[in-house]
């Protein structure tokens, strides 16, 4: 996907969480990560981007067409798109074959039968099929994790919005779920995503954004942004998440 | 210290509790005296439940709206909820009962005594019922909100699937003890000659002088009310701390 940022700002009460941010990947891009150190302003610019707030001022241009800023139409928006939170945010109440389909039945307007039907096909693919009728509090972080990936992904999303996927999971977690991302990748899935596992960002986004403070201090193509830091803040940045 | 207070605490409970059981033991009952009565007390006790039974699903209903307009968006039915909830929680129910019987209903031509004393007590309970339901909705966290947004639930949809069900799991142990207060309230409904059971019970009493004759049996029939609603508010409130 293309995506042109111009002077986008957000704010909560004293905190300016995203600082006029600009920015202009006209290539048609499959994957952008967005990398920086806590408190950046990534789960911001992520929900921003993905139509979950309005920005103060500024714009979003995704594949050419503005993110809309009135309500209904950015629930279409959405609603054609898929997003994935670093919480799992998955529905306690509801088993996890019920959080996959609910939205296919109740936004997308499927059949009940269709709507399981896709949702074992997944679970399938995902290695998920002995805990569809569990609840998510009898999962472990890495089974939610997975299981909200599969409701993310069950409509066929254009784009997948992942704000950092795996910073709540075990390493061994962690490898499961990076192994599925990478597998939707692998697919053609397009995917914008915010992470802290600077392998797989280098390895697998084509363009990189380095937010610190708010504000876009250095992007570009990945492979130049971590071989050739620009920045004294990426080099810092880079160097110390890279020395353990 | 802690030692010592807990211990006088233990003596003064337990020396109430022998002098309460002497009392009522050491009475010399005569059951004779209220033999003719027993079909007045429980007609009482039926009237208490159907008056409490009536009230509840009213009180039901007008939580509900209550509840809507303490939600709104808009600020009128938010004030008037409000200003409702508030007029009711700071005045007592005895007065409510005599400005809803002698000037409401007086004023509105109402005479039915049992009607009028279910409308009351419903709109007392309702208010109380709607602080309940509201806290519930709220304590649904917000990240809850934010996924329902993500897949592209309308508002009334993310109330319908996800936050209502969560909510009423999370309500009704409290609700339960409600209903509880709703059927002991019920009691003050004697002053506007409501035939319900402690009225009848007062009757008997003044009736027959065997005050314990009389007053004995209305405790038991109170607690054979409340104690099966108190048992299951405290089941429901287990059953909702395991899921969690
Ligand atoms: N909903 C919110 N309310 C108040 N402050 C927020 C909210 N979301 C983010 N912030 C603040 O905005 C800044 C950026 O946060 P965030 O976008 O979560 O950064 P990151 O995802 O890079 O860690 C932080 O200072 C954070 O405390
Ligand atoms: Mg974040």
């Amino acid at each position: 996907m293309s995506i042109e940022i111009s002077q986008l700002s957000k704010r909560y009460g004293a905190t300016l969480a995203v600082d006029s941010v600009s920015v202009n990947f006209y290539e048609d891009d499959q994957v952008v990560a967005l990398i920086g150190p806590s408190g950046g302003g990534k789960s911001t610019l992520l929900r921003l981007l993905g139509g979950l707030e309005s920005p103060d001022s500024g714009k979003v241009i995704l594949d050419g067409s503005a993110v809309p800023a009135e309500e209904e139409a950015l629930r279409q928006f959405r609603m054609g798109n898929g997003f994935l939170f670093q919480s799992f945010n998955l529905f306690p109440h509801l088993s996890a074959i019920e959080n996959i389909s609910l939205p296919l039945v109740k936004v997308h307007g499927w059949a009940e039968n269709d709507a399981t039907d896709r949702a074992k096909e997944i679970a399938d693919r995902f290695g998920l099929v002995e805990h569809l009728e569990k609840s998510p509090g009898q999962l472990s972080g890495g089974q939610q994790q997975r299981i909200a990936l599969a409701r993310a992904v069950a409509h066929k999303p254009g784009l997948l919005f992942l704000d950092e996927p795996t910073s709540a999971l075990d390493p061994e977690m962690k490898a499961e779920v990076l192994d599925l991302i990478e597998e939707l990748r692998l697919s053609g899935q397009r995917i914008v995503l915010s992470t802290h596992e600077m392998g797989f960002a280098k390895r697998s986004s084509d363009k990189v954004l380095f937010l610190s403070g708010g504000r876009n201090l250095e992007s570009g193509q990945s492979a130049a942004v971590f071989e050739n830091p620009q920045s004294k803040e990426l080099r810092d940045f880079l160097a110390k998440v890279m020395k353990w | 210290m802690k030692k010592f207070v807990s211990l006088f605490v233990s003596v003064v409970l337990s020396v109430t509790f022998c002098f309460i059981v002497w009392v009522v033991l050491g009475h010399d009952y005569q059951w004779e005296l209220i033999q003719p009565y027993w079909g007045n007390l429980f007609s009482g006790w039926l009237t208490t439940l159907g008056v409490s039974v009536a009230a509840l699903l009213l009180s039901v209903v007008i939580a509900f709206v209550l509840t809507a307009g303490q939600l709104s968006d808009y600020r009128v039915p938010r004030f008037l909820s409000r200003i409702y909830v508030e007029f009711i929680r700071g005045t007592p129910l005895l007065a409510q009962i005599l400005i809803g019987y002698y000037m409401i209903a007086d004023f509105i031509g109402w005479d039915s005594r049992f009607g009028v004393g279910v409308v009351i007590l419903s709109g007392f309970s309702g208010a109380y019922l709607a602080e309940i339901f509201r806290g519930g909705v709220e304590s649904v966290s917000s990240s809850q909100w934010l996924s329902a947004r993500a897949i592209g639930l309308t508002e009334g949809q993310t109330y319908r699937h996800i936050i209502v069900p969560q909510a009423v799991r999370r309500v009704l142990p409290a609700s339960a003890g409600q209903f509880a207060n709703l059927i002991k309230d019920s009691s003050l409904l004697f002053v506007i000659s409501v035939h319900e059971f402690t009225m009848q019970a007062r009757e008997v009493n003044s009736n027959t002088y065997a005050a314990f004759e009389a007053y004995i049996p209305m405790i038991l029939g109170y607690l054979l009310l409340t104690f099966p609603i108190s048992m299951l508010s405290r089941f429901l409130e287990k059953r909702y701390h395991y899921e969690h």
